[in-house]
């Protein structure tokens, strides 16, 4: 026993509970990321509550705990309807409860505006159609569905007039900018075809609303669990179903539906709801545009660094200086990326390119070209440093073995060493996108924003437009997390979010890992 | 081979050489140049600020006549307005420095009165004192228009705010006067040494109509002399200085009945008081005497608690040679111009206690007047010639000790360190002291550390000496994935998930720190009596870590359920309200505990990969020679293959360091952002990185804020830039001395 603790034993266990303590904080954390993001989209029983006092209560169930005083347990249900009450969940003691039942008929709406509605169907009501059944209603909503279609026919044609006006405008802007005076005839000529557009435009819009207010004669009327009745509009509505009713299968398709939205759809109620897809969308582009930068610089710095520069003190110290901008916190990138690219590289795109749109900026402010930009030079070091590691591990005798067969040093490069770090590289590569995709506060201050009005990519000429605004998944996590009204209404979406964000980045780095450790292998153990 | 082909060859290898080493070195030298980019836009902050003279202009005055009382700019520096002694405003075009306009001014009483003394109160508002005792205020109004060319001209017009009728009691000394809307204010110095104070209220009702009442009063108990006086910009408080060195302050705001606040000696030794002006913001006096020293004053409590104020000195600004004679305040900032019996010019800034510029002129100065702006300054000299600089001050605000040394803001009762970059209000002090920011910088990352150190070098120990190689593949591998998590995840995570999890369960926290180690040694005397079982021994070939996580896991599980009873029987049910009346500490639910848990999270990986590395690069002969002669595994690690790691180990903590010090995220969601300085574990701080981060959307590109954002920016890039070289230094040695890792 003496010579157990003599030996130190005892440390060897508390380093291992230590190793312990490190895997278990990891796991819980992927746990409870895991736990409430998968769970979001899975439809859950609605459950009516009776009280003692008579009142009802009709929701799901999102928590229970002890009560403060010690004595039984309450009930947090999420009881939407936000319209209605005001307020999106309730506790209720267990203590108060009188009966507790799954009603068939209680139904569960997602609709555009004030979050969930639970309540049962009262009536149905279409021009020269009335019923109440929920055939009915999955008639109207067909009906709608169609109807909708032609109004978003209009809504594309509208917003191409409004392209075409804004197009117009800036060339008038440009011709004004050059010479009022000398210009126009030309600035007339201009004024009339806007003007010719905004009457077309008039007579669409006027035919949308003609639409629309057709549309609003589709309407469906519920019942909240106490008997207040809602109309609501169908085109209100999102989807309904009745989750009591459901089985297994029918709430697992339910549940994939939910994903896709997630995937396809644009964000609704201030980003509580709805989909991702401009921050998916904002992410995957600035990830992308962060490499094409990112990528061959850090790549031809390497090169330079390992293959051409001559050893020395001075690569010496430049390795030094590498290694430590990697170091350097990201927000003084995202200083730098305000100071130096915002301000002042694209300024000066605006004072030379666009002089006519001053004041307002083009360039001259976040976009997604800074942004990116900012990324790149953040993630430069990992770069370097990783195909430095590669090209450093190929055997001097590959080397020397090419350049004694004649070839030149650019050849041996081109040929033999890169196609053989080329793992390296990628594994440098997929590390920096990694990187690039979790990171937040350089972007907050170089062009991210809650929500874009449009993406950086679209069928309109130029079709990429650098300088826009984006949306990011990890902005959006912080932005809907903290920045929303209503916070516990948006946790499930910041958890799907960081569900989200935690995949993609711990995918892209394992895979990095992964193909580091073998190469590392293989030139480790194949060559000696 | 082919000639031509060779050549080609040979030359797209030179070319190749010269991109890349130019490609290669101007990557490196730009990725460089952040650092000199960044610094460059702190620099303007610590400018000295410099005077140009701009204009000349002679006003053609013979030296018989009297005098001009009144000068004053516009706030394009184009209008130089004189009030001549023939009461009427003269404009001179400073450009070419030609007469353009003369509006005269009627006396609003006697019309054969003479004006006697003007004084600028407000940009282009000149009160004038006539020598039949009446007065009147007089509003300049430049009217700026664009003609066809899109030249800029001015309209000019002159506006009467208000004026009184003279006072029955004669011709008084001194008079100074205020036209708001709602009041108008008369002060006058009598000759027997009186101060009548005349208060006309205006007071209108719901359908407009007007009703004025006066009330008059009169202050006589000032044992010397008035030398001085001034009212506040909007006539509510009157201050005078007397021949002997006394200050008086009186609150004007109830009309009829001046409250005098307090009666103090301003200067130890006797005297006179000179020159008086409000800073803007109409808190601070200025007071200068016949020494030449100038100094700020403002009410301050008698002692904490107490309600009573008193006119307390908080800067002594930089003195000059001779009497200061007038005292203009700029209408911009807290700065102000001074002007003395001999002539010189001074300008200074109040929070700062910066001087400024020095103005000399050959023919000394009598008059003077700043811009609106505060972009430039005009002078009038002895000669009759106005003299106008225009002046580069952008961040007056600005000097070594308000970033960071103790400043007495306005309305404080001390000096204090603090961070408050903006306000509703124009006349607002900026109150831009990094220290609060990188206290919070240093609290944050030093709990973090305390977090992090033990369990990352601990768990890199183990794993790179006793666990089993096939549980290291995978652990290895796995930590560094865990270095890869968003930041913004955890800072989220801890921030509304685990902070208000802890809000409620602080006790058990304490009791987990008391119950882990208990339940370690426990666990150990238990394995005692296991490990006779030989099925049960391989664990000690490197699964200990396993075998330990149901032990850590019913140690924390007994400390959350015992921690409600530890509350009630220790913090009589409610910790934070304990905290609250017994430690006297507040608990915020964003605090240091959960930092330290959130960003030690976000350090722990840095450091286990990199001590991991060195530890499992030590040669393992090392190793095997010292378990030869019989030593334990621990005593191995502990005192052979610990201390050739360590250069690595201590190279992984300060990278780690750095990685904490710079984080923004993590800390920008879990603390609450609130720049205190106060080492408590149970609240939380602002740090530099999130400080800018909640800033710069709202600092005017440019703008004071702006620069001083940026120069927290380069005090991070050095703090980093320093930790990260020594741990690089230390690294690259090592590896000299081990080969290669």
């Amino acid at each position: 026993m003496k010579k157990y603790w003599r030996e130190g034993e005892p440390m060897v266990w508390a380093t291992g509970a230590a190793l312990t303590l490190t895997l278990m904080i990891a796991a819980t954390l992927i746990i409870v990321v895991m736990v409430n993001g998968l769970g979001v989209f899975w439809p859950k029983n609605l459950t009516l509550v009776t009280l003692k006092s008579g009142s009802r209560v009709l929701g799901e169930v999102v928590q229970r705990e002890a009560t403060a005083s010690g004595e039984g347990e309450r009930l947090q249900f999420k009881i939407g309807n936000r319209d209605l009450y005001g307020l999106d969940f309730r506790w209720v003691d267990e203590a108060d409860f009188e009966k507790t039942e799954l009603p068939e008929a209680a139904m569960v709406l997602e609709r555009q505006e004030y979050g969930n509605f639970y309540g049962m169907l009262q009536s149905v009501s279409a021009p020269g159609f009335e019923a109440s059944s929920s055939q009915a209603l999955e008639q109207l909503m067909e009906q709608v569905a169609i109807k909708k279609q032609g109004l978003e026919e209009f809504t594309e044609k509208i917003n191409d007039l409004n392209r075409r006006t804004s197009k117009l405008e800036h060339q008038k802007q440009i011709l004004f900018h050059d010479d009022p005076q000398k210009n126009q005839d030309a600035i007339a000529a201009l004024d009339r075809q806007v003007e010719a557009l905004r009457g077309e435009f008039e007579h669409l819009v006027n035919r949308q609303t003609e639409a629309a207010v057709e549309l609003h004669h589709y309407t469906a009327t519920f019942s909240d669990v106490n008997g207040t009745q809602k109309t609501m509009q169908a085109t209100e509505i999102v989807r309904y179903y009745q989750p009591n009713t459901m089985n297994v299968f029918e709430k697992g398709l339910l549940y994939l539906a939910r994903v896709v939205e997630l995937f396809i759809d644009d964000p609704r109620e201030s980003n509580t709801e709805g989909g991702l897809f401009p921050a998916i969308f904002g992410t995957v582009m600035l990830i992308f545009l962060m490499s094409l930068f990112s990528f061959p610089l850090g790549v031809i710095a390497a090169v330079y660094l390992r293959e051409y520069a001559k050893d020395g003190t001075a690569v010496r110290l430049v390795r030094i200086a590498v290694n430590n901008l990697a170091g350097i916190p990201s927000i003084v990138y995202g200083i730098f990326g305000l100071g130096f690219f915002v301000y002042g590289i694209g300024s000066g795109i605006d004072q030379i390119f666009f002089p006519e749109r001053l004041p307002t900026p083009t360039f001259g402010t976040g976009g997604i070209l800074w942004a990116s930009l900012t990324l790149a030079l953040l993630t430069v070091p990992v770069v370097i440093v990783a195909t430095e590691e590669a090209l450093g591990a190929i055997p001097t005798g590959i080397r020397e073995g090419s350049l004694a067969l004649g070839s030149t040093k650019f050849q041996a490069l081109v040929r033999i060493l890169l196609p053989m770090a080329s793992p390296g590289i990628m594994t440098g590569l997929i590390l920096a996108m990694a990187r690039a995709a979790g990171e937040v506060a350089p972007l907050m201050i170089t062009g991210v924003v809650k929500l874009a009005p449009a993406l950086p990519l679209d069928g309109t000429f130029p079709f990429l437009h650098l300088d826009r605004k984006f949306m990011h998944l990890g902005f959006h996590i912080y932005d809907i997390a903290f920045q929303s009204p209503n916070v516990e209404a948006a946790k499930p979406m910041v958890y799907v979010t960081t569900l989200l964000l935690v995949l993609i980045v711990l995918l892209m780095s394992s895979v990095a890992i992964h193909l580091r450790n073998k190469m590392k292998k293989r030139y480790t153990y194949g060559t000696f | 081979m082919d000639k031509k082909v060779l050549r080609r060859i040979k030359l797209r290898d030179r070319i190749a050489r010269w991109v890349i080493t130019i490609g290669g070195m101007s990557i490196i030298a730009s990725v460089i140049l952040i650092l000199l980019l960044i610094g460059n836009v702190t620099l303007p902050l610590f400018q000295e600020p410099a005077a140009v003279p701009l204009a000349e202009i002679d006003l053609g005055k013979s030296p018989k006549q009297p005098e001009p009382l009144a000068i004053d700019i516009d706030e394009y520096l184009e209008n130089a307005v004189v009030f001549s002694a023939a009461s009427a405003f003269e404009f001179y075009a400073t450009g070419t420095g030609a007469l353009i306009d003369t509006i005269p001014v009627a006396p609003p009483k006697t019309p054969t009165a003479i004006p006697i003394r003007v004084t600028v109160d407000a940009p282009l508002t000149f009160s004038v004192q006539w020598n039949d005792g009446s007065l009147s205020v007089e509003q300049i109004r430049f009217l700026p228009q664009f003609d066809a060319d899109g030249k800029r001209t001015f309209g000019r017009q002159v506006l009467r705010k208000g004026s009184f009728d003279p006072p029955p009691e004669g011709i008084p000394l001194q008079s100074l006067t205020r036209m708001e809307s709602d009041r108008q204010v008369r002060v006058d110095l009598l000759a027997d040494n009186r101060l009548k104070v005349t208060q006309v209220i205006v007071e209108s009702d719901i359908f407009g109509n007007e009703e004025q009442t006066e009330h008059v009063s009169f202050l006589a108990n000032v044992n010397s002399a008035i030398s001085a006086l001034t009212l506040d910009h909007h006539g509510l408080a009157l201050y005078a200085g007397t021949a002997d060195g006394s200050l008086l302050h009186w609150d004007l705001a109830e009309a009829g009945s001046p409250k005098l606040l307090s009666h103090v000696s301003a200067l130890n030794s006797n005297h006179r008081i000179t020159a008086m002006a409000m800073i803007l913001g109409d808190i601070s006096l200025v007071v200068g005497d016949d020494q030449g020293r100038l100094s700020t004053w403002f009410p301050v409590r008698v002692e904490k608690g107490a309600s009573e104020k008193r006119l307390t000195r908080i800067h002594q600004l930089a003195a000059h040679d001779s009497a200061i004679t007038a005292i203009t305040p700029s209408r911009r900032d807290k700065s102000l111009a001074s002007l003395d019996a001999h002539g010189s010019i001074h300008l200074d800034h109040m929070t700062s206690e910066r001087h400024l510029i020095t103005l000399e002129n050959p023919q000394p100065l009598t008059r003077i007047s700043l811009a609106p702006r505060g972009n430039g300054l005009i002078g009038l000299d002895a000669e009759g010639r106005l003299q106008l600089w225009s002046i580069s001050n952008p961040h007056p605000e600005i000097s070594l000790k308000t970033l960071f040394g103790k400043v007495w803001y306005e309305s404080y009762d001390a000096p204090a360190l603090v961070w408050q970059s903006s306000s509703g209000s124009d006349d607002f002090e900026p109150k831009l002291s990094l220290t609060p920011l990188i206290f919070g910088t240093l609290k944050g990352t030093f709990y973090a550390m305390i977090f992090a150190i033990p369990i990352a070098l601990y768990g890199a120990i183990y794993i790179s000496q006793f666990g089993s190689s096939r549980m290291r593949q995978w652990i290895k591998p796995g930590v560094e994935v865990m270095a890869a998590i968003p930041s913004v995840v955890i800072g989220f995570l801890a921030a509304l998930w685990f902070a208000p999890k802890l809000e409620k369960a602080v006790p058990a926290l304490f009791l987990a720190i008391v119950f882990i180690p208990l339940a370690l040694v426990l666990g150990i005397l238990l394995w005692q009596w296991l490990r006779r079982y030989q099925p049960l021994k391989t664990v000690e070939r490197g699964y200990e870590f396993i075998a330990i996580a149901p032990v850590l896991l019913l140690a924390i599980a007994a400390s959350i359920t015992l921690g409600p009873l530890v509350e009630q029987w220790f913090f009589a049910g409610d910790f934070k309200l304990w905290l609250f009346n017994d430690a006297g500490t507040r608990y915020d639910p964003r605090n240091c505990i959960v930092i330290a848990f959130a960003l030690g999270f976000a350090v722990i990986p840095i450091i286990f990969t990199i001590a991991e590395d060195s530890l499992s690069n030590v040669p393992s002969s090392l190793k095997a020679a010292s378990l030869a002669l019989g030593a334990s595994r621990w005593q191995t690690v502990w005192r052979v293959i610990l201390p050739s790691a360590l250069p690595g180990i201590f190279a992984g903590i300060m990278i780690g360091l750095g990685r904490a010090i710079g984080e923004t995220m993590i800390v920008l969601m879990a603390t609450g952002n609130t720049p205190i300085i106060d080492p408590s574990i149970f609240n939380g701080m602002r740090p530099l990185s999130s400080n800018i981060a909640v800033e710069i959307p709202e600092a005017p590109f440019g703008g004071t804020l702006y620069r001083v954002l940026f120069l927290s920016s380069v005090i991070l890039f050095v703090l980093t830039f320093a930790l990260n070289t020594v741990a690089e230094v230390v690294r690259q040695r090592l590896r000299k001395k081990y080969g290669r890792f």
